[in-house]
């Protein structure tokens, strides 16, 4: 194969193994086709995307091996302890720190088959899928019952449910309907033994701590997800869209503050800095700008857009319309522009941190001025995209055309979590640690946390078999 | 070449975007083999060009499993683009070099020796007019519907020539297989056919007739000058201009939408808007519109491997059986050949069925 790795190449799989798997799944789903292994040796972290475009990739997995069932995953996963086999699960491969990648000569376990709406209890307002089901897929089954899971994530259209839990994922409605985390309310997992674990689906229990919240930001490191169980929304009664102009990130911030601290819970929020706004909304220009919208029954959603209203106004809001929000409902998707600045030589990408309400600005104002500061940089820019009553998720996105790729996009991301660590906050809010983000993790955790995570992981899988590379173990290679 | 190198560009975008079209992918989704979904299509695609791949069969052999459905087209972020496009051109590069799969060269024979993906057949040439009923290939076989868009024509009024079958095709097999002589010699005999009958305007069943004898035709240069339109198109205006007039039922019908008729000619509304004038009512699919999937049969995956066409079949009948309405009907006849286990009907013969007298 030309294609060349910079991480770790395909390994050789014992011939026991493989001649195992096969009778497990069958011939047609296992593969070593070349076709096969490039295709699953990349998630979407943005660097190795821009690395690909050359040929070169991270690293080919030894196999993709592809079940249909639990039962296939169970014995695949007792095979792959017997003879030391890595194994890292492939959701939709959207993750974009790398946490898919195939490292070590690991196989890919492939969950896509396992992509079924399986059922849905209306009095209960609760739905089950397989993991492998694809975000948009999911939405639809749901839509096309009355109602909607709330978690539309701007790879609703790449990414599974499994990614979603395994990365503890947010979308862009979670102000209302909550993260994956507020959502999932029963899952079943394939332990790194091969055990079956069911955390069967109730509101709430007391019953030691919260086993669920272990593959709740797992990223594949401690079991595989195979189905969850999930809390679901009547379609929504009525919708009320909104935005305005306020003077200052401080300000806008300090209304949404307000808002939820009145109580109102708009499904979106989103602040745009001026050169977001300026990309967005060129009717408007380069002002910060706040869309929200309000959904739901239709009275609740009615007050909801009327608090919104009331305190945007008292604190210098200027109305703006439907408009933009129309317009990000448009674009919010679009994501069209990063391939084709790479083929240019660009480099792109995206830091999400989260900090509490007092430390919310300044986060973002340092974390600007330090990514700014980078050689070769083209532009930064950022927007608040989740919000909760003690803070916020800040959403930053740079670009550059660099002499040196790497050294620039590592200083950037050295400068960003520097910037949000000395202001209090959290190294990511939803995307996860994957393999890039590993080098901050012990700044985030602290020793104790790490060495925790670290015994966990040693607990569940002891011979490192699950998702090696991530996470916890190894590190940049 | 400035042309050469803005597609090139086109696709090495795609082979970098995040496959936000893939969910809509019939194939991807019945086989959950991320390597048939589009982005990794275009990224083997562009390695391919660029020389990084060793496996050029396992390259063929992938491309030429698309359904070619246009699922991803329609889905995608770049207005300007179609990877159905560049899949044709590695298909055409792979007939010139005489490296297509044997199942695919098979097709070529069959159709080199009768001029139809058949075999042999009787030509049909009947009626009179300046409007002309082609007779497809799919639908020359299946005389239920023959006989309902005999019915439907007679009592429509309408003076209509039919004609097709014998070495009379739209070419559609040989564009798909990448063997372009062969579907430009077939562009130029439909036009003579069309020319000899002096048609002026031409109604067809089949949704990739459609396609191929407008957008693809023009591509080759070939200009048919008629209006082409499908067969819904024709009963709809019929249906709003009272020259037929029908029963009305009550049951329920799941429409199911032909890619090619949902995607590339975007007529989703018009076969309901005849389905609810009927009387029914409708139900639809999770998939459905612009949202539809592959019955499996699509040119694009007929040519593909048969456990690949039986995976999107059997996902695509689970979808409309799930309505668990009281008819099926589709607007391709090789959508109802394909799906014909849940009974599938063609819209002509839900017309038909119900019409009660002359305008």
């Amino acid at each position: 194969m030309k294609v060349r790795t910079y991480m770790s190449r395909e390994g050789t799989l014992p011939p026991g193994f493989i001649k195992s798997v096969r009778r497990i799944i069958g011939d047609e789903h296992f593969s070593q086709q070349e076709g096969d292994l490039i295709s699953y040796s990349l998630d979407y972290w943005l660097y190795g995307v821009f690395l690909s475009q050359k040929g070169d990739l991270p690293a080919l997995p030894s196999a993709v091996i592809s079940p249909a069932s639990v039962a296939q995953i169970q014995e695949i996963v007792r095979c792959a302890g017997r003879y030391e086999v890595p194994i890292t699960p492939f959701g939709g491969g959207s993750g974009v720190l790398g946490g898919a990648i195939p490292l070590e000569g690991s196989v890919v376990l492939n969950l896509q088959r396992m992509n079924k709406f399986l059922n849905l209890d209306a009095l209960s307002l609760v739905a089950e899928f397989e993991a492998g089901t694809m975000g948009a897929n999911l939405e639809l089954e749901l839509n096309n019952r009355g109602y909607s899971a709330g978690s539309i994530p701007q790879s609703l259209y790449c990414s599974t449910l499994g990614g979603w839990v395994s990365t503890r994922a947010a979308g862009q409605f979670s102000t209302k309907y909550g993260k994956i985390e507020d959502m999932v309310l029963g899952m079943e997992v394939v332990l790194p033994d091969g055990n079956l674990l069911n955390i069967k689906p109730v509101p709430r229990r007391s019953v030691g701590p919260s086993l669920k919240d272990l593959f709740l930001g797992g990223e594949g490191t401690l079991g595989i997800v195979t189905r969850a169980t999930i809390s679901i929304h009547p379609l929504p009664g009525l919708t009320i869209r909104q935005s305005f102009i306020f003077p200052s990130i401080e300000v806008a911030v300090n209304v949404v503050r307000q808002i939820l601290r009145a109580e109102a819970r708009p499904a979106v929020v989103r602040i745009f800095d001026e050169v977001e706004s300026g990309r967005y909304f060129p009717g408007i220009g380069r002002k910060v700008v706040a869309i929200f919208i309000s959904e739901g029954e239709a009275e609740y959603t009615a007050i909801d857009a009327r608090v919104i209203r009331r305190i945007s106004g008292e604190n210098g809001g200027e109305s703006s319309g439907e408009e933009p929000v129309d317009i990000w409902l448009q674009k919010r998707f679009d994501i069209g522009l990063g391939p084709v600045l790479m083929q240019y030589g660009g480099i792109v990408d995206t830091i999400e941190v989260s900090a509490l309400f007092k430390d919310a600005a300044r986060v973002y104002r340092d974390m600007v001025a330090a990514m700014k500061a980078v050689e070769g940089v083209l532009e930064v820019s950022g927007h608040y995209s989740h919000f909760y009553r003690e803070g916020v998720c800040l959403y930053i996105t740079f670009a550059g055309i660099p002499k040196d790729p790497l050294r620039y996009y590592q200083d950037t991301w050295d400068a960003a979590m520097k910037a949000t660590l000395q202001n209090n906050g959290s190294i990511s809010h939803h995307h996860g640690i994957g393999f890039w983000r590993i080098q901050y993790l012990e700044q985030e955790l602290g020793a104790s946390g790490v060495k925790l995570l670290k015994s966990i992981k040693n607990a569940l899988d002891p011979e490192g078999i699950l998702n090696r590379g991530k996470l916890i173990d190894g590190g940049r290679q | 070449m400035a042309e050469d190198s803005k597609e090139a560009e086109k696709i090495a975008r795609c082979a970098m975007c995040a496959d936000m079209c893939k969910y809509g992918c019939p194939t991807y989704l019945a086989t959950g083999r991320e390597t048939l979904s589009p982005q990794k299509m275009a990224r083997l695609i562009v390695y391919n060009e660029k020389g990084f791949l060793d496996d050029e069969k396992g390259f063929l052999d992938l491309m030429f499993q698309s359904a070619m459905c246009g699922a991803c087209s329609r889905h995608c972020i770049y207005d300007d683009y179609d990877l159905r496009k560049f899949i044709h051109e590695a298909r055409v590069k792979a007939f010139v070099k005489g490296v297509i799969p044997e199942d695919v060269r098979q097709r070529v024979d069959t159709f080199r020796k009768f001029g139809n993906p058949s075999g042999e057949r009787d030509i049909i040439d009947r009626g009179t007019g300046d409007t002309g009923y082609f007779i497809s290939c799919s639908s020359y076989k299946d005389e239920d519907l023959l006989k309902a868009a005999e019915k439907m024509l007679s009592k429509s009024g309408l003076a209509v020539r039919r004609f097709g079958g014998g070495d009379i095709c739209c070419g559609a097999p040989l564009y798909y297989v990448g063997d372009m002589e062969g579907f430009r010699q077939a562009a130029l005999r439909m036009k003579v056919e069309i020319e000899t009958r002096r048609l002026r305007s031409i109604v067809v069943d089949c949704p990739t007739c459609v396609k191929m004898m407008t957008e693809i035709y023009r591509e080759i240069g070939v200009e048919l000058g008629v209006e082409v339109m499908h067969t819904t198109q024709l009963m709809g205006s019929l249906l709003k201009q009272r020259r037929l007039r029908s029963r009305k039922e009550k049951k329920t019908v799941t429409f199911h939408d032909p890619c090619i008729l949902s995607y590339d000619l975007a007529m989703s509304d018009i076969p309901r808007q005849v389905i609810t004038a009927l009387g029914f009512s409708l139900r639809e699919p999770v998939y459905s519109g612009e949202h539809t999937h592959c019955c499996g049969g699509a040119y694009g995956a007929k040519i593909g491997d048969r456990r690949l066409k039986d995976a999107v079949t059997s996902m695509r009948l689970n979808e409309l059986r799930q309505t668990a309405a009281d008819i099926y009907v589709t607007a391709c006849p090789t959508c109802k050949s394909v799906l014909s286990e849940i009974n599938m009907k063609y819209i002509t013969e839900l017309v038909a069925e119900r019409i009660i007298a002359k305008r």
